[in-house]
């Protein structure tokens, strides 16, 4: 961290951006108290996988741009999956389907409790890691790395491994396990349901910076399901459009300085993703455990308005898919097929699923062998971009007579309730400029 | 050879380059050890998981991630002179992973297909596994790394053995595990004969071909695997796609897609991607 | 209904299959059978007939096998699957030992707790029946033993069921183990349509035929078995001419098929594992992260593997594929005849089958070895189990040369080592590793190793201080026959680290210095500071009735002596070689050389001695990477005489 003061101006820069996935770097320049300039940069090298996909067959795509995140894997491979099945229209059998939300599930436990203890939780009690943090409050930290052991297993057991899980395919898995292995997670799950609770009633002690603003908050929304893979896109000002029609309601551009493509609405205006938009747009959907739970711990207005509070939606979503994967587990009947066949065509179809960070979209267009034409890939952290930045610019007055470096720590946290993803953020491809 | 740890709490950085971050986060996966590890050894550097940074010096260093900008190529010098040991983690550092796929295409012609604006972008022409710039101590194979095999050379480190990481293909722990072989019993292609072990066979164990994210093994003999793969009924491409994975970059895997025809995406630029690929994969002599 | 007697042949209703599964359970054993499981027929745990593969056979070829549906109902028309039996008695992964070492150097050394099931097989076909005859010689019949595999294999009761549905990878015919039963069952069946033949071969197994309560078979069901037998013998015919194999076989090492073969070969190790009798292993160490408890762990390892063949002090004996296929082939149809009087092939077909390409052996054989002479060597008798590492302590450490330094080791427990014989210790160190060091000294109580630091485990070995403590083996191997140098001149050759095994020679020869005749003495290491045992070589140099020369490749600003290859010591000397013996031991290239000097002096191949132990891993005859040719260096040397290695001697990749 490097300071400069002057009289008039002051900027604060934090070069490499600790506790987040991948590489950025944050900018922000005042002037007599204004915000004049807030820049996250990336500097992610790119790794240009919408063209690395061409050529290649659905099956293969699935696994390649899982390799885009090693945080959210299954987040890549089930909007890929679900763009595939869009065009080739596959039936999912409604047992693969739990299973794919189960696996999913997993993912969400894994990374918000990864987030939340490992990455988090140190900003609010003020250490610099969460091995830090252990020295102090052990007990709390082993908990985090309970509750994500439970996640991983999950993963491991339907995915053969939690970091890029081997298992699924398009129409469905490669291999489905047997209703005893599922049974023999039972138990680490209802343990992690109450340390869910725990985890819940923890961070609802922390003290978020005060910092409220109105923001547009976009999420899927399904009728009958808090949203995953499934349902619409829809905004809380009014964006409802189809799964596979992100481009009728938002685009992409790039921007000099940072290797990630930023998202807008058409209007050019930013929008949040993520745990917070998910619990304020669909808490009528969470599992009546989590439901309770928020209604116990009352934290859903500041959800709603202050980013800092994204802590609290994401334990609340860790509550939520302990308890769901339970009810997933009770209900299991191993289906007939692991996976529906298909067959390949030309077509295009756009799909998008609630990873972690919020909605991951992808857009692919194939030939008569089924083989991919174009893609493009809009991640969650480029969507956020926009949204970190106005935030920053927001809140930074209010902490400008701090002490520098507890003032760029504070900054730095904003960035970081985000849970920005900066892999995740580099390679992508505008399309409406050049094809492939 | 990894040595015994000197110091009593050896320094541990966790390092970067071009990569998806998912072998870190193996480190952070090992729940059960976590910890005991963070009592052991200092970690002074792992940006994904702590504030504190350092630019060195490591006793030992954990490099994840390509070589792919001219920033990296500086850094991995650095990280090299501050790094007693250097132990690469995953394919994208021991074999450029998945981005190196654009090693077998043009890169301006690729950066301009990717981006806008290509002149914002800056990177390397190619893609390169780190033992391509600077020596290599150890290396971790996979995308990602194995959590047993990470334990194991953690273990290793701390005791002064030697980690205990087998050279052998993929079928050897898979019939170890009772496995029946997808090709022979399904007919489904399956690049474990020719893939470094060290996953525990995962794929087969998921009714499918292994997709070789652990590299080749010593001695890999493709052109037999792919001649088998065409009698299976797979055409050349689609045999080529197969080798083409997280580790496609790697030699011998490498020849087995130009020869199989190239890479769909990726028109192969002849002269150029052949000069850019002189150099060799990885530091197979460990010791 | 009569009752069958112990002697007589009675038959099993299909309908009464599942009370002889419950017999087996209530026998209290696990059943092991067949069962359909990712498109193949394997062996898994069976509870009731519908586990079993009834209607399911399977068509098989190089590289191929698929399931197919019969018409009829039996439950074993099969021939063998991916699984062999081995994997129940002789496991993929094994925790052999466990180990401690504290802080202070302490070491503790203990078996690893260990359950040993009750099963029972279902289903053993005769070629798997000679399979485990064949285990049990490898096992149990050499100068060490499997416990473990002892143990396992005397908690199984066998039921073997007569093949009738031959696979057309079989060739049972041809290595002689079936397809009819013959041996080695407890209980043997007989599948028909409607039922089973069924016959004791063991008092274990006449136990449970009688509780079966059994009606004798008819004459009818006795022909139609004989039938099926006789059918079955006819498809598989005799695809390979056995008669003279061995021979034949180790005619052809020089044949342009091997590298042929490399073409295809994967080196997967695939056969090596699917093969019934294939026995070698690799350990490894596991430990906490502080390296205080450790466990040793057996895999099944594979000649087919690069590491497999890999020898101390760097280097690897078969370098490349074709070298590999050819020790796998050689060993199992001829030298394996040598090791343990038996081939090690049943022709059960698996290794054809599960050969992801496809290669042959039959093929391969009659390419190779075309057709016709038989031999055969006797089997070994069983005698004392793999000795236990016993704790010894450093007394006192010697630092030889910058990476080499002579450990004095003594044991608390008083046993006198100075007259033990064997040439070689395995010294352990818990969660480090364990590897065969040669003794260089033998004391009153103890001994002296010099060992230099190559590997991990030589590193931390050669960083011990005074005090610490290892575990090591009792003496092992083959070593120098001194004795019968005696009123003999003697001749010592030791090149770099090869004088270690050596010193012990001249040791014994001071001893009793008016035995031996003429004594020479040639050293030759890389440079000066390579040097060891640099005051010995003096004052050995310094009296009247020794010849000491010490030449080195490389000089430096000190050494004033000769330089070159330690041959160039004695090409002008006068003695006679015709009256020495000569012991030689160090790199590869360097015995080579030496030995043909030697030659050129007039002593014959008998005389001439040298030590093979850089290919040593195990030590004690069971993980097999030693061998070399029929030999097991571990157990049969590692010291062999020139006369006794044969052609063996310097072949590349043997
Ligand atoms: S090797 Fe695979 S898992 Fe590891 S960083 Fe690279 S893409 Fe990610
Ligand atoms: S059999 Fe293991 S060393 Fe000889």
């Amino acid at each position: 961290m490097t300071t400069e003061s002057a009289t008039f101006e002051r900027s604060f820069h934090v070069e490499g951006i600790t506790r987040v996935e991948g590489e950025g770097t944050l900018h922000l320049t005042v002037h007599d108290g204004q915000v004049s300039d807030a820049r996250l940069k990336i500097f992610e090298a790119p790794r240009y996988f919408e063209q690395l996909v061409v050529g290649r067959a659905p099956d293969e795509v699935i696994d390649i741009t899982a390799r885009i995140c090693g945080i959210c894997p299954v987040a890549y491979q089930i909007s890929a999956a679900g763009a595939f099945e869009s065009i080739f229209e596959v039936q999912i059998d409604p047992q693969v389907r739990a299973l794919r939300r189960l696996l999913y599930a997993g993912e969400y436990i894994e990374s918000h409790a990864l987030h939340v203890y490992l990455l988090h939780a140190p900003d609010f009690l003020g250490y610099a890691s969460a091995i830090d943090l252990a020295k102090d409050h052990r007990a709390v930290v082993e908990q985090g790395l309970a509750l994500k052991k439970v996640g991983n297993a999950l993963m491991a057991l339907l995915g053969g491994r939690s970091v890029h899980p081997v298992s699924l395919r398009v129409g469905g898995f490669y291999h489905v396990p047997r209703r005893a292995e599922l049974e023999a997670l039972r138990p680490a799950l209802a343990n992690a349901l109450t340390q869910a609770q725990a985890t819940l009633d923890l961070v609802a002690q922390f003290q978020a910076p005060p910092f409220e603003r109105p923001v547009r908050f976009v999420s899927l929304k399904h009728p009958a399901e808090y949203p995953l893979f499934d349902g619409r896109i829809v905004s809380n000002d009014g964006i409802d459009v189809g799964i596979g029609e992100w481009r009728a309601a938002f685009r992409e551009e790039q921007h000099e300085g940072t290797n990630a493509l930023h998202a807008r609405t058409l209007s050019g205006e930013t929008y949040q993703l993520g745990p917070s938009a998910r619990v304020t747009n669909a808490a009528d959907q969470l599992h009546p455990i989590a439901r309770e739970a928020l209604a116990r711990i009352g934290l859903q207005e500041e959800i709603a308005r202050n980013p800092f509070w994204s802590i609290a939606a994401r334990a609340l979503e860790i509550l939520h898919y302990c308890a769901e994967a339970l009810e997933i587990i009770d209900a299991y009947l191993p289906p007939a097929a692991p996976f529906a066949p298909w067959t390949p065509r030309a077509g295009a179809a756009g799909w998008g699923s609630e990873a972690p960070r919020g909605i991951l979209w992808h857009h692919y267009e194939t030939d008569e062998q089924g083989l991919v034409r174009s893609a493009q890939i809009v991640p969650p952290t480029s969507q956020n971009q926009g949204q970190i930045e106005a935030d920053l610019r927001a809140f930074a007055p209010a902490v400008l007579s701090l002490e520098h470096g507890e003032a760029t720590r504070r900054l730095e946290q904003l960035v970081r309730s985000y849970d920005p993803c900066i892999s995740c953020a580099t390679h992508f491809l505008d399309l409406t400029v050049e094809g492939a | 050879m990894i040595r015994a740890a000197t110091t009593p709490h050896p320094r541990l950085g966790v390092v970067k380059l071009a990569s998806c971050d998912g072998c870190q986060l193996t480190l952070l996966n090992l729940e059960d050890e976590l910890l005991a590890i963070a009592e052991r050894l200092d970690i002074v550097e792992f940006p994904e998981a702590t504030s504190h940074r350092s630019n060195g010096p490591y006793d030992v260093v954990l490099v994840e991630g390509s070589v792919s900008t001219p920033e990296q190529l500086e850094q991995i010098h650095e990280v090299r002179r501050e790094a007693k040991l250097l132990v690469t983690i995953g394919a994208c550092a021991t074999a450029g992973g998945i981005q190196a796929l654009r090693n077998f295409a043009d890169h301006d012609a690729f950066r301009a297909a990717v981006y806008a604006h290509p002149e914002y972008i800056e990177s390397l022409a190619t893609a390169q596994p780190v033992a391509d710039y600077v020596k290599v101590d150890a290396e971790l194979r996979g995308c990602p790394i194995n959590a047993a095999q990470l334990v194991e050379l953690v273990t290793a480190l701390l005791t002064g053995r030697r980690p205990n990481l087998p050279d052998e293909a993929v079928c050897a722990a898979c019939k170890r595990a009772g496995r029946v072989c997808v090709m022979v019993a399904q007919g489904i292609p399956c690049l474990g004969p020719v893939t470094m072990t060290g996953c525990g066979a995962l794929c087969p164990g998921y009714s499918r071909g292994c997709y070789g994210c652990f590299g080749p093994r010593e001695q890999a003999n493709v052109s037999s695997l792919s001649r088998q793969f065409i009698s299976l009924g797979r055409s050349p491409q689609e045999a080529g796609r197969l080798f083409a994975g997280f580790t496609g970059y790697a030699e011998p895997y490498r020849d087995a897609i130009v020869e199989l025809g190239g890479l769909p995406g990726a028109s192969l630029a002849g002269e150029r991607a052949h000069r850019a690929m002189g150099a060799g994969v990885n530091a197979e002599g460990k010791s | 209904m009569t009752n069958v007697t112990k002697s007589a042949i009675g038959f099993l209703p299909r309908a009464g299959f599942q009370h002889l599964i419950e017999l087996l359970a209530e026998d209290g054993r696990t059943v092991i059978g067949p069962t359909v499981a990712d498109g193949a027929i394997v062996y898994g745990e069976i509870h009731h007939v519908a586990d079993l593969p009834q209607g399911i056979g399977a068509e098989q070829a190089p590289g191929h096998y698929r399931l197919v549906h019969h018409a009829d109902e039996r439950f074993f028309a099969y021939a063998v699957g991916p699984t062999s039996w081995k994997r129940f008695v002789f496991p993929p992964t094994l925790a052999l030992g466990e180990s401690r070492r504290d802080d202070h150097g302490h070491v503790s050394f203990g078996p690893a707790p260990r359950e040993i099931p009750r099963l029972a097989f279902l289903g053993v076909r005769a070629c798997e029946l000679a399979a485990l005859g064949i285990e049990d010689r490898v096992f149990l019949g050499g100068p060490y033993t499997d416990e473990d595999y002892r143990a396992r294999r005397a908690n199984t009761l066998i039921v073997a069921v007569q093949c009738a549905e031959p696979a057309a990878t079989c060739f049972c015919t041809s290595m002689g183990t079936g397809p009819g039963i013959r041996s080695g069952h407890d209980i043997a069946l007989i599948e028909l349509d409607e039922g089973f033949i069924v016959t004791a071969g063991t008092p274990a197994g006449s136990a449970i035929v009688t509780r079966l309560d059994l009606a004798e078979a008819t004459a009818e069901q006795l022909t139609a078995g004989a039938d099926q037998l006789a059918a079955a013998r006819d498809r598989i015919g005799d695809p390979v001419v056995t008669a003279g194999l061995h021979d034949r076989l180790l005619a052809k090492l020089e044949s342009p098929r091997w590298a042929q073969i490399a073409e295809r070969c994967l080196a997967c190790t695939n056969c090596t594992a699917a093969c019934p009798t294939c026995f070698c292993t690799s350990v490894s160490q596991r430990s906490d992260l502080d390296g205080h408890t450790a466990t040793t762990e057996r895999r099944w390892d594979s000649c087919f593997t690069k590491g497999f063949a890999a020898v101390a002090l760097g280097g690897n004996f078969r370098p490349r594929v074709q070298d590999r296929y050819r020790q796998w082939l050689t060993h199992k149809f001829a030298t394996w005849i040598d090791q343990f009087g038996t081939s090690g092939c049943v022709g059960c077909g698996r290794c054809i089958t599960w050969c992801p390409v496809g290669i042959d052996v039959r093929e391969e054989l009659n390419v190779i070895a075309p057709p016709p002479q038989v031999s055969a060597g006797p089997a070994e008798a069983a005698q004392p189990h793999a000795p236990r590492s016993s704790v010894f302590r450093v007394e006192g450490v010697r630092r030889e040369t910058h990476d080499t330094v002579t450990l004095a080791l003594s044991t608390p427990d008083g046993i006198d080592w100075s007259t033990a014989r064997g040439e070689f210790v395995m010294v352990s160190l818990p969660a480090v590793g364990a590897v065969p060091i040669s003794i260089s000294r033998r004391l009153p109580r103890g001994l002296e190793l010099t060992i230099r630091a190559v590997g991990p485990t030589t590193t931390v070995l050669t960083g011990l201080e005074r005090g610490a403590e290892v575990g090591l083996s009792a003496p092992l191997g083959h070593g120098w026959p001194v004795a019968a140098a005696q009123e003999h001149d003697v001749v010592i050759v030791g090149g770099g680290m090869g004088l270690a095994p050596l010193r012990p020679i001249v040791d014994e020869i001071l001893a009793a210095r008016s035995r031996y005749g003429d004594v020479h003495i040639y050293y030759g290491a890389r440079t000066p500071s390579d040097v060891l045992y640099t005051e010995e070589l003096a004052a050995w140099a310094a009296r009247d009735d020794l010849e000491v020369g010490v030449t080195v490749d490389r000089a430096d600003a000190t050494w004033l002596g000769r330089v070159g290859v330690v041959t160039h010591l004695f090409d002008r000397a006068r003695w006679d070689g015709t009256k020495a013996l000569a012991f030689v031991c160090g790199p590869e290239r360097m015995i080579q050389a030496t030995v043909n000097a030697l030659a050129g002096r007039g002593l014959t191949p008998d005389r001439i001695f040298i030590s093979m132990e850089r290919h040593m891993e195990c030590g004690v005859g069971l993980c097999g990477h030693c061998q070399v040719g029929p030999f097991f260096v571990c157990k049969d040397g590692p010291v062999f005489s020139l006369a006794q290695l044969g052609d063996v001697f310097g072949r590349e990749g043997i």
